[in-house]
């Protein structure tokens, strides 16, 4: 069989499954279910491949008991790799009912670790966004409300608007501030609050809040849409119009 | 400690030698031991074993951060007293922690699967209801195993890259690709695409102007689409370019000045005030795991 | 007419419009304006920036669950890379999957270059496959803290030989740690993203290709600085697409069709073929929003009416 052929057969399974797996929008049907089961057999045994092949191989049963190239190098091999697998092993008596707590030991390890990190990674995410969260709300200039147009300016020129803050620009930057500074109170006091001040910003953090969830709302919307408009090309366009129908 | 060195050391012996397999043998049955033994271990016990072991987990990392660590370091290099001693082994460790990490992540990876198999494997034997699904999920559970398996296999020896291109493929390969690319990552896609008509359909009946909040979230959304849609703000645009003739304050009603105004000034400093509490609250969460505070992390 | 009835069309009569939606439009040739973002300009001339014969690394976490975003974004970026000869390190530490589909995206990819005339991107000599790690913040921490540490062990096939460790790859030859790396750019459909700021934010240039649910977060790293351009779900995907075919400010100030103020000019490659996803679907993409906001429109006049409808009965 040419390789043109295997792909419309490769296709034509993908457009099959494709249909199935869309059958449960009508209702929970068998042609569904069969498909799911393909589904999670295909993607567990691919797991199963990868982690061996991707991981397993190279960074534990290669260090473990050593490498030799052809090249002549000889790498030796770590014994101690092998306690790892009595550790995992633990992992598995979560299904024990009498020595399940021994699975909290590989994953108590596995969180030590994840938790250990959190001081170090605080400060990369937050240390530069706190700093570009501190913006001028003042404006240093009144010679116009808005930035003026740099078309046709000289670069000194535009450095100089560049380099100012017109009122605009300062409304902006305290409405920004605002912004974050009440969301996080919001979240901060959820809590009933009496002071009329924090209870000013929480209600206002809620309002602000809902503008993010609205942008979100957008770019999700945006995401699903295309997830099924490439199906629809796959379906349609790949395999029907240049498939099929172009033979 | 667990670094490869071509000299043989206490941690590390040559390829195929029988001292390796001596030590591993050995270090197996430890290790075995001392989870036979964890298993009679009084119930006061259990508690305090989980919290040392995740404390001193962590504890690398934060020593990691916390620790000075020499910089320049240069090869062969001998640590100028306790402090920098420390510093060099702190170092020297992260590539076997990262490497112990991944392995023991990729075993409790095969917990899933073996969760699986278990529940499938009974509903075969007991002929459950809907059995048969059960048997198509282990055969295709096999066939990527195997024809994944073979694949990287048949890769393994000096043809390895030119099986990068189809025309050297043989069975083996056809099949890991049937399987790979023609099924598995086709449904992958169907699975998530499906949740567009159910976005859809939540959108339609739940998205009602019944609230100040609820007005904001739907104003936001729109406005974020509009200006997505090209056809739409250039349209807008336009309009408003040939109405403004040059007056920048007019400018900025154009519907992508107003969308990026919004995304700038509104969405993505109210992101930020949700993700701080949320750092806030990780930041928080981590130390009580570290420290055995929390009940799902470190408790028995 | 009555409100209720507008609140609550059958859903198999949505989801078979929205079918129908999705899918003539993909049959008329259809082509929409667009304005590339700031994000996706500043990635491009990120990208465009880079030497020949320089290496970056890329982590390329998705998958066939994303493809409509991630796929687009991942060829426009190689398109990009393979066209100016820069060599690249993959590796993965979202999903098992992800290291097989980005190879077999890149042997794609490659038909099509040496197709349109361009000089065979190889393994080994042009880019290599680290491979999955599967747990991603102690991978990324070690990539950060001691590359060399973090990948040895691992191989990949060079042409006529046994799989050998990737540092012997003229890709990772003098590799030792990554700021050796002229950047780091995240292809992702997760969290991945986020847990390479955390921990590698400062040591290397970091640039993003996300997926569209995730542009709003991905905007506040942006803003703040931590990434020096990124793409975002289709409409980054098309930027990028454009970008490829305009350049910026290209061939000079007064006629390009991308301008901006922050670059001289950065080179498009007109007549090459740079139309993708993004071209293909964003026009669909307008008809399946619309068509979302009709029906939005639509429940809410329902609703409107049936308070009135409810309110003149109560009257009754």
């Amino acid at each position: 069989m040419k390789y043109e052929d295997y792909l419309i057969w490769r296709m034509g399974a993908g457009v099959l499954a494709t249909i199935g797996l869309y059958s449960v929008l009508y209702k929970e049907n068998k042609l569904y279910r069969f498909f799911e089961h393909v589904f999670l057999g295909l993607a567990s045994g691919w797991t199963l491949v990868a982690l061996w092949t991707e991981t397993l191989q190279a960074s534990w049963w290669d260090k473990m008991i050593g490498t030799a190239t052809q090249d002549g190098k000889v790498v030796n091999g770590s014994w101690a790799y092998i306690l790892l697998l009595p550790i995992g092993l633990m992992g598995y008596f979560v299904f024990s009912k009498k020595h399940n707590w021994m699975s909290r030991i590989p994953i108590g390890i596995i969180l030590g670790l994840y938790s250990g990190q959190q001081i170090q990674v605080w400060w990369n995410t937050y240390g530069p966004q706190i700093a570009a969260s501190a913006k001028p709300i003042f404006p240093t200039t009144f010679t116009s409300l808005t930035v003026p147009s740099k078309e046709g300016l000289t670069p000194e020129q535009i450095a100089i608007i560049n380099g100012n803050v017109y009122t605009s620009q300062a409304v902006t930057n305290f409405l920004f501030v605002f912004t974050v500074l009440s969301v996080l109170s919001y979240f901060l006091f959820s809590f009933d609050v009496k002071n009329k001040a924090l209870k000013f910003s929480t209600t206002s953090g809620r309002y602000l809040l809902m503008i993010g969830f609205g942008a979100i709302f957008g770019s999700t919307v945006m995401m699903r849409f295309t997830l099924l408009i490439d199906r629809m090309y796959f379906v349609f366009d790949e395999f029907l119009k240049q498939g099929i129908l172009r033979r | 400690m667990l670094a490869q060195v071509e000299v043989p050391t206490f941690w590390s012996e040559p390829y195929n030698s029988p001292a390796l397999w001596t030590k591993l043998v050995v270090a197996l049955l430890i290790g075995l031991a001392v989870l036979v033994g964890l298993m009679y271990a009084p119930v006061r016990a259990r508690r305090p074993i989980v919290a040392v072991v995740t404390f001193f987990s962590g504890l690398y990392w934060v020593m990691l951060y916390a620790w000075p660590i020499p910089i320049n370091r240069q090869d062969n290099q001998l640590p100028n007293g306790p402090v920098e001693a420390v510093g060099f082994w702190l170092k020297d460790s992260n590539s076997v922690i990262v490497s112990f990490t991944q392995i023991l992540t990729a075993l409790l990876f095969g917990l899933g699967i073996y969760s699986l198999l278990r529940i499938h494997l009974q509903r075969i034997v007991k002929t459950q209801r809907d059995w048969g699904f059960s048997v198509v999920l282990l055969a295709c559970m096999s066939l990527m195993v195997f024809f994944g398996y073979a694949d990287w296999n048949s890769r393994l020896g000096e043809r390895g890259a030119m099986l990068d291109n189809p025309a050297n493929w043989g069975f083996v390969n056809f099949g890991r690709d049937f399987l790979f690319e023609g099924l598995l990552q086709q449904m992958d896609a169907a699975m998530f695409s499906v949740i567009a008509f159910y976005i859809l359909s939540a959108a339609y009946r739940a998205f009602r102007v019944r609230s100040v909040e609820a007005t904001i979230l739907l104003g936001t959304a729109l406005i974020v689409i509009l200006s997505l849609m090209g056809a739409v703000s250039g349209l807008w645009d336009d309009t408003i370019r040939s109405a403004a003739n040059g007056n920048t304050f007019i400018l900025n009603f154009q519907l992508t000045t107003i969308a990026d105004w919004i995304r700038n000034t509104f969405q993505t400093s109210s992101l930020r005030g949700i993700s701080f509490g949320v750092g806030i609250g990780l930041l928080a969460m981590g130390l009580r795991i570290w420290l055995s505070l929390e009940r799902t992390g470190g408790s028995a | 007419m009555d409100g209720n009835k507008l609140q609550s069309i059958p859903k198999p009569i949505l989801y078979l419009l929205l079918i129908l939606v999705t899918t003539i439009p993909l049959f008329a040739d259809l082509s929409v304006p667009n304005k590339p973002q700031d994000a996706a300009i500043d990635l491009y001339a990120e990208l465009m920036k880079l030497e020949p014969g320089s290496t970056i690394l890329i982590a390329s976490d998705w998958t066939g669950s994303t493809r409509g975003e991630s796929k687009g974004a991942f060829r426009a970026i190689m398109k990009i890379l393979m066209r100016r000869g820069v060599k690249v390190a993959f590796y993965s530490s979202a999903d098992p999957q992800a290291p097989r589909v980005y190879q077999d995206a890149l042997t794609e990819l490659n038909k099509e270059h040496v197709a349109e005339g361009g000089k065979p991107y190889e393994r080994w000599s042009d880019w290599v496959n680290v491979g999955f790690f599967p747990n991603a913040e102690a991978a990324t921490n070690g990539i950060s803290q001691d590359l060399k540490g973090a990948f040895t062990g691992r191989k990949d096939f060079p042409p006529g030989s046994v799989p050998k460790d990737v540092f012997a790859s003229p890709v990772l030859e003098g590799k030792e740690k990554v700021e050796d790396f002229k950047m780091l750019l995240v292809i992702t459909a997760s969290k991945t993203s986020n847990i390479t700021v955390e921990r590698i934010y400062g040591k290397t240039p970091l640039a993003f290709a996300v997926t569209g649910v995730m542009v709003p977060e991905t905007q506040v790293f942006y803003q703040a600085k931590q990434l020096v351009g990124f793409s975002g779900g289709l409409k980054g995907v098309l930027d990028l697409e454009t970008l490829l075919e305009t350049g910026v400010n290209y061939p000079d100030k007064a006629t390009a069709k991308v301008k901006s103020e922050k670059y001289d000019t950065i080179e498009g490659f007109p007549g090459k073929k740079n139309k993708g996803q993004g071209t293909k679907y964003y026009p669909t993409l307008h008809f399946a929003l619309a068509f979302m906001i009709l029906l939005v429109v639509v429940g809410n006049v329902g609703m409107i009416m049936s308070k009135r409808q409810a309110a003149a009965g109560g009257a009754k």
